[in-house]
């Protein structure tokens, strides 16, 4: 083979390789981000109180184009030592909770119209958790819990709450940062 | 013939190390070759705005599938590369314009009138945000309005001036100068179940009045 052919043998290999780089580093960012919204929150993980991340108007918050209007507070989670229960009290201004996996995609959202006696109320658990508590319950009295099940062990749980008018921004700051999130110790 | 061959045979060793050299250089060619391309593209595949699956509705650009379960790769990376929280489906809608209803690129410099109606929601705001994708101006400006805020006409529409320089009515305060961009959060709408319900004649259309030289 000429030198030539050696050349071109060696940019194909290359590209080759280089489709394979592309592809095993964009499914690897998000796992290995060390600024995405679960990295930045993961010292939060043991907290049974919602964080705040943006409070309406904040212009300090890292959260990429954040709504004045709103306040956003997370919950982390890891599923590791039991299921999390996450409680929102509503009140008079919207408010709505969205379940995001680690890595991506959002599995569940919910808005207040949903809550009963204003109380918004979801247990988050593994496929696992889920299958265990089914087959623990009795049959004739199941349990009123709305389950949903996590795609992966770890994800946050994002409270919104929207200050209609500038005045009840502080009011939307503390529904915020007021949502329960604990983990569902079994009796 | 010995005398022949001698010369020869070190021809030939002379040749192999050489070529042994031009393998190993190939190589590393090709390593460097596929991280360099490889690294690279997926850094720019996965910075700004979302690759694939944008929806257009008049100037507005809509990513319905960023806030599901079924966002592709591309989307969940350019997410966690930016620490974004996307809003989920069932939650609400985010459209972003950084273009005017003519295709021209928002500028700070120059005047818009927004309206006259957003597709059905409980709650929407419209912010403007600077180049960086920070709300534009400082905490105590008029950079954002609220469904509840916004003063009507008789029939119910409404329309939003866009300036630097105060305006009657609705009016919402640009920064000195850059690009600008605008994003409506629809809450609490039917529109996230489908595009379906996002026709350009039901999203507000982004004008422009005129400009500073």
């Amino acid at each position: 083979m000429s030198r030539a052919a050696y050349f071109l043998l060696a940019t194909l290999c290359g590209l080759m390789l280089a489709g394979m780089t592309h592809l095993s580093a964009v499914l690897a960012i998000p796992w290995l981000a060390e600024n995405d919204a679960f990295a930045r929150l993961r010292s939060t993980l043991s907290a049974d109180r919602s964080e705040l991340v943006a409070a309406p108007g904040d212009q300090s918050t890292w959260l990429p184009y954040p709504d004045p209007n709103v306040a956003v507070a997370t919950c982390a989670y890891s599923l590791d030592e039991g299921p999390v229960r996450v409680s929102a009290r509503t009140g008079p201004l919207f408010q709505s909770l969205s379940f995001h996996a680690r890595g991506g995609g959002v599995y569940f959202a919910i808005t207040d119209r949903a809550a009963v006696r204003g109380v918004l109320e979801v247990v988050v658990m593994t496929r696992r958790q889920l299958d265990e508590a089914l087959a623990a319950e009795d049959p004739e009295d199941p349990s009123r819990d709305v389950r949903i099940v996590s795609p992966t062990r770890e994800g946050l749980v994002v409270i919104r709450v929207l200050a209609a008018f500038h005045s009840q921004r502080p009011e939307a700051t503390e529904a915020a940062r007021s949502v329960a999130c604990t983990i569902d110790r079994e009796e | 013939m010995v005398a022949a061959r001698l010369p020869s045979t070190g021809f030939l060793r002379a040749r192999a190390r050489r070529r042994g050299a031009l393998s190993a250089a190939l190589v590393v060619y090709a390593l460097l070759l596929a991280l360099a391309l490889g690294l690279g593209s997926a850094h720019w595949a996965t910075h700004g705005e979302y690759p694939f699956g944008v929806v257009r509705a008049g100037p507005w650009s809509v990513w319905p599938r960023a806030g599901s379960r079924d966002a592709d790769p591309y989307t969940r990376a350019v997410i966690a590369r930016s620490g974004d929280i996307p809003l989920g489906v069932g939650e609400g809608l985010l459209l972003h314009a950084t273009v005017d209803s003519d295709g021209r690129p928002l500028d700070a410099r120059c005047s818009y009138r927004i309206g006259p109606s957003t597709p059905q929601a409980r709650f929407w705001t419209l912010t403007v945000y600077d180049a960086a994708g920070r709300p534009a101006g400082a905490q105590d400006r008029r950079n954002s309005f609220t469904s509840s805020e916004i003063l009507r006409d008789a029939a119910g529409g409404f329309e939003i001036l866009a300036a630097h320089e105060p305006r009657s009515g609705n009016w919402l305060m640009l920064p000195d100068s850059g690009r600008v961009s605008f994003v409506l959060r629809l809450y609490d709408t039917p529109a996230s179940a489908g595009s379906a319900a996002l026709d350009p004649r039901a999203v507000p259309g982004i004008h422009r009045l005129e400009c500073a030289p």
